[in-house]
């Protein structure tokens, strides 16, 4: 543009005519050309690899959004007796927690305000705890309305089959990917943070509490799973005095672990050890029936005639 | 009125007493965040249940249902909810669908999410309205939170519009085989009208008007996964002992029902339908 205005003033006399106006006008906007030549190129290699990559999943799209409609679901409509929550307050907590942080440095501090935000008390004799059994538990306790699982309180329901993550060097949350916690970090924000509310809905217990268990894996009760971990460990033993486990076989399935098989004698005598009382029962009824639901095998679920 | 001598939930009784005696409508006012809801479930959908790879825009669905909200609590048409349904709609897979009457949580614990079948709450257009209330104030242009008019109030209101016109959608879009499942105890008839088995009551007159409209259909009794569903709540009730060597049925239940309810046949009527 400015070679075609220099050009059609004259061919032949030399551009130095041009006033000085036109001179300064002419410097700025090559000044600015060339800025914005070097500056895109670079700009697009920043926003293409500004955020650390992972071996996981990413954030979950639309994840504050998903956040806070479940909060006020849940405290308007599924538990109305939490209507007094402030939903606002608690999203804001969460992402708090791990926004502009590394996401293999997170500990339970970074959650505290969220914890005291989201508290809740679940009547006793009515927990519910699972282990390598989540759909059979989580099966019971929609149809069983008064039973809790962690991801029947607030802040298990807000969270549960979401993930997130943020980067050090960005106030996003990073969706591209995240922490794996075998192949990353297992001190990621995810995984702290589900072993802090497990901790927190463990101590929060009592009287007698439940787990259903899978006996139709070999390592029924798993010491590495977060029930194993961090559930059992944290129950108090003043609050609560038996936990009842359910063993569930898949129906028409294999029965590799049952009441009586040493992972869960483990059990027993880790929860003695805490003066805990432990009982057991083999296809507990409602639960089985369940099962039968979905998969109406004969020979398991055959009505008394 | 003081608030002296009065425990704070006694107190809140009253004015909860006292706001409904003086509500304009006899159902349930607006659910509070209501915008919050919606963006959240429709989010939610597209993150998780079933993404759509065009990608929705939740914001012009939430525009599109918002226009309701302005109306007369009285005057809101099924048609008014045309542009919410043509954003937010989306193919059933075939043999899916399942209707019902009166039984809604059985209905929802059945589906399983989706996996077994989609109901209508199951579906991204239900979904965004399951369990919510909605409508303007009669005299101002807000929110009505303390009621919202019933069919009983009057018929045009925007609830009732709003289950209307999805229903026409559920059922335009549905294919194949569809289930209905009816609640053979409700006092009033299986079948809206006023039978509590097949070939029965209510049930014929359903069995009778499917015919007339060229469908085929078959009706079953006490369908048997529906049947364990039912008995999972009232499982020391003598029909739902199981016999197999498997449940262990020596060991007194923690939750013993008081007073068990009579398990009554309970219906599935498969209707096969001929078109598409």
């Amino acid at each position: 543009m400015a070679n075609h205005r220099c050009g059609s003033v004259s061919e032949e006399e030399p551009c130095c005519d041009i006033s000085k106006k036109t001179k300064i006008c002419l410097c700025v906007f090559f000044g600015l050309l060339v800025a914005v030549i070097i500056a895109v190129p670079v700009g697009i290699l920043m926003w293409r690899h500004p955020l650390q990559e992972w071996k996981g999943k990413g954030t979950t799209a639309h994840f504050y959004e998903i956040l806070l409609g479940r909060c006020y679901t849940y405290t308007q409509i599924v538990r109305p007796e939490l209507g007094h929550k402030d939903c606002q307050k608690i999203g804001k907590a969460f992402t708090t927690a791990f926004l502009s942080k590394d996401p293999c440095s997170s500990t339970e501090q970074d959650y505290q305000p969220l914890l005291e935000l989201t508290a809740q008390t679940v009547p006793c004799n009515k927990t519910l705890f699972w282990s390598k059994s989540s759909q059979l538990a989580h099966d019971y306790t929609r149809v069983q309305g008064d039973l809790f699982t962690l991801e029947d309180t607030l802040l298990g329901y807000m969270a549960d089959g979401l993930k997130w993550c943020g980067d050090p060097r960005s106030s996003e949350m990073n969706y591209q990917s995240c922490p794996d916690w075998r192949e990353d970090c297992s001190n990621n924000s995810f995984s702290v943070f589900w072993n802090a509310v497990s901790k927190r809905f463990a101590e929060d217990a009592c009287g007698v509490v439940h787990v259903v268990l899978n006996g139709s894996i070999s390592n029924t009760f798993d010491e590495r799973s977060t029930f194993g971990r961090v559930e059992v460990f944290n129950l108090r033993p003043e609050k609560v005095h038996q936990l009842q486990a359910w063993v569930m076989h898949d129906v028409g399935g294999v029965h590799s672990d049952s009441c009586s098989s040493s992972s869960v004698n483990n059990l027993k005598r880790i929860l003695k050890e805490r003066s805990i009382a432990f009982s057991c029962q083999n296809n507990y009824g409602p639960i089985r029936l369940l099962q039968c639901v979905k998969n109406p095998e004969p020979s398991s679920c055959r009505f008394y005639v | 009125m003081t608030a002296r001598g009065l425990t704070p939930s006694l107190l809140l009784q009253l004015l909860v007493v006292a706001g409904a005696a003086g509500a304009r409508w006899r159902g349930q006012g607006t659910t509070p965040h209501l915008q919050s809801i919606i963006l959240g479930r429709c989010a939610e959908y597209d993150a998780l249940v079933n993404p759509d790879p065009r990608g929705r825009n939740c914001t012009a669905i939430w525009e599109a249902f918002k226009v309701v909200l302005v109306k007369d609590p009285c005057s809101v048409l099924p048609s008014d909810y045309d542009r919410f349904i043509d954003l937010s709609r989306h193919s059933i897979p075939r043999d899916k669908s399942l209707f019902w009457e009166n039984n809604h949580l059985l209905v929802t614990s059945y589906s399983e999410n989706g996996l077994r079948f989609l109901p209508l709450c199951s579906v991204l257009y239900g979904r965004i309205g399951d369990f919510l209330s909605w409508c303007r104030q009669e005299n101002a242009s807000g929110l009505d939170y303390q009621s919202c008019p019933t069919s009983e109030d009057c018929e045009n209101n925007a609830v009732d519009s709003f289950w209307k016109r999805a229903s026409m959608q559920y059922a335009r879009e549905s294919s194949g085989v569809i289930s209905v499942m009816l609640n053979g105890s409700e006092p009033s008839g299986a079948y809206p009208v006023k039978g509590e088995s097949c070939g029965e009551g209510t049930v014929k007159i359903l069995e009778e008007r499917l015919k007339k409209m060229g469908f085929q259909y078959s009706c079953i009794n006490d369908h048997l996964p529906v049947k364990l569903l039912k008995c999972v709540d009232h499982s020391t009730h003598p029909d739902c002992v199981l016999n197999s060597a498997a449940a262990s049925r020596e060991i007194p239940p923690l939750w013993a029902e008081h007073g068990a309810s009579h398990i009554v046949p309970f219906l599935v009527a498969l209707a096969s339908a001929v078109h598409m």
